[in-house]
């Protein structure tokens, strides 16, 4: 199939999902009224929509820029570091004088994040140390997320850790929409052009020095994209995992390996993926008797996992 | 120690007993509304009850209410003025860390606590021999008034209880539009909304405040969801006063999406704890 085809499929699905989002709630199935709609269902389709398209993209573009198959904003504590941000912008009243602050303070976290991340990336570009130190930067981000939510002021925030851990877009309004939707785009905007700088870095960054690829400049662009196309959605819907890391490996075996060639189809692919993961979430309330949500970091694990285990059988010598 | 107990009671305000609750009550939860406290008759009033420690928010507002000189110590929670109505009296009564062994320290005639929570803080108090009074929880205004009489008689204050039922019974006179109701035209449906999309439901506070001030409960009981609530559309919605510090708990009841439900604020105060006081929030709502 060729790239263009795939990529209208995944498009496809995704304005397929739309439609059943718009069609599943807390009210039930079918057509609701449009006060639920318009304030709530559609809302949520679209942050479940940009922000799985953002996640899945950072993800391509940190597997790439990092030649790290196991990078991904969850992973590396990108995510955390945006939910830290958040939290300690939300509970602290600091975003409700002024909405903007709250995607702007998971904005910070996020770069925060990718510069820790780069900075140890420069000194020691191994793989494994770069996933050691990610890993340590999102138990980092963890640990003073459940401590900003311990000492938070309202009695309520220790109960919320799990929305800012694995993430949720209950009952988000068209303002959270607003808040994150721009940055969103103009991150997935900002990734979508590092393609060929992305291509000519899997032969390794000498390499591509040498062909005139501005090496530092590509990988500080690839941070300020991650950043923006990260931490706005972690500021409104909490740290999402998997989505970034399984949406690569979902496209190489259809696109090939080339980084660079899987930059347009992972924004479909993540967005997919994500509003899947939430329509679930929604469904599951509905038809199990629980009395609340499941967690979209729980969904998207049980969707992607055994993709992913299925991938790496095959890629296994 | 203070957190959990806090969140406790907000569960509680929200009409369901929380995680805590579960954790720290020893009975299942039915039995707590039953059995009216025969523990507070049990002691004839010879005994001293000069010096008494509150460990819960409801009894230390009770008590503030009916005998403030006999305060040795109240929860921190009751000089909180978002959860407690007697907050700026309690501010200049002494407060203790509830623990047995402040309690013990401060050699109390009296214990007074909720039927519920605190059971380990409690059997200790009584295995070193302190005199504890577990207090019910009234959920309705004959509750109210049974419970402030019985505290009333065992503070040795009777007088003092039957001024506060006065001032509470002056306060849910009849409401205006009563009558409307006694001709057969449908009273109007409201619902008490909490953190988390907690209900009013038939057996809470919130139900006994909403019928007293002449509404019809919409509520259930337990969490009714945003998209729940739109689809069922009360004609009013009472939600906390805004809170002091946002969390997505409480961020739930700006939603947009409500703002066209006619709604009104009612301090927490009034609505966790039952108590004479609890009339005033019926005289908030009555139109």
């Amino acid at each position: 199939m060729k790239p263009a085809a795939i990529v209208l499929a995944l498009v496809a699905i995704c304005v397929g999902l739309f439609g059943l989002s718009l069609l599943v709630g807390g009210a039930g199935f079918g057509v609701p009224a449009a006060l639920i709609l318009w304030q709530i269902r559609l809302p949520r389709t679209g942050l479940a929509l940009l922000i799985g398209a953002g996640l899945g993209l950072s993800g391509a573009v940190l597997q790439g820029s990092l030649r790290n198959p196991l990078a991904d904003p969850g992973l590396l504590g990108v995510s955390g570091c945006a939910a830290l941000g958040a939290v300690l912008a939300f509970y602290w009243g600091i975003s409700e004088s002024f909405a903007p602050v709250l995607p702007l303070a998971g904005l910070l976290g996020a770069a925060l994040g990718c510069a820790m991340l780069l900075g140890f990336a420069g000194r020691a570009p191994s793989g494994p140390s770069l996933i050691l130190a990610g890993v340590a930067l999102s138990a980092l981000a963890g640990a003073l997320l459940t401590l900003a939510l311990s000492l938070a002021p309202n009695p309520f925030a220790l109960a919320e850790i799990t929305v800012w851990l694995m993430g949720g877009l209950e009952d988000r309004s068209l303002l959270h929409l607003a808040l994150a939707g721009p940055p969103i785009v103009l991150g997935c905007l900002l990734l979508l052009r590092l393609g060929p700088g992305l291509d000519a870095l899997s032969l390794g960054e000498t390499a591509a020095a040498s062909l005139g690829v501005p090496v530092g400049r590509t990988l500080r662009r690839a941070a300020a994209g991650t950043a923006l196309a990260v931490g706005p959605g972690a500021a409104v819907a909490g740290a999402i995992g998997f989505v970034g890391l399984v949406v690569p490996h979902l496209l190489r075996p259809l696109l090939g390996e080339r980084p660079g060639g899987l930059l347009a189809a992972s924004i479909p692919a993540g967005g997919a993926l994500l509003l899947a993961a939430d329509l679930l979430a929604r469904t599951a309330p509905l038809v199990l008797p629980l009395n609340q949500e499941p967690r979209l970091g729980v969904l998207t694990a049980l969707l992607g996992a055994p993709f992913l285990t299925a991938i790496a059988r095959r890629v296994a010598p | 120690m203070i957190r959990p107990a806090l969140g406790l009671l907000l569960a509680l305000l929200a009409g369901a007993p929380g995680p805590a609750a579960e954790r720290l009550t020893e009975q299942p939860a039915e039995r707590l509304t039953e059995q009216p406290a025969e523990r507070l008759t049990e002691q004839p009033a010879e005994r001293p009850t000069e010096r008494i420690v509150s460990l819960n928010l409801c009894t230390d507002q009770m008590l503030v209410l009916l005998a403030p000189e006999k305060v040795v110590g109240l929860t921190p929670l009751a000089r909180d003025p978002a959860i407690s109505f007697v907050a700026a009296q309690a501010a200049r009564l002494p407060v203790l860390r509830p623990s047995a062994e402040t309690v013990l320290a401060h050699a109390p005639d009296l214990v007074l606590a909720a039927r519920y929570g605190a059971q380990t803080t409690l059997a200790l108090l009584e295995r070193s021999g302190v005199r504890v009074v577990r207090a019910d929880l009234p959920d309705d205004f004959p509750g109210i008034r049974a419970e402030t009489r019985r505290l009333a008689a065992l503070l040795g204050v009777s007088a003092r209880g039957e001024a506060l039922l006065a001032e509470m019974d002056a306060r849910l006179a009849a409401p205006p539009h009563r009558f409307l109701q006694d001709v057969g035209v449908p009273a109007p449906t409201a619902l008490i909304w909490g953190a988390r999309g907690y209900a009013s439901g038939p057996g809470t506070l919130g139900d006994a405040v909403l019928r007293a001030a002449g509404y019809a409960d919409i509520g259930r009981g337990g969490r009714l969801g945003l998209e729940a609530l739109l689809a069922h559309r009360p004609d009013l919605l009472v939600v906390p006063d805004a809170p002091r510090f946002p969390s997505l708990a409480t961020d739930l009841l700006d939603h947009p999406a409500t703002a066209g439900i006619p709604r009104r604020a009612v301090p927490p105060a009034l609505l966790i704890c039952a108590g004479p006081f609890t009339a005033r929030a019926v005289q908030m709502l009555v139109r």
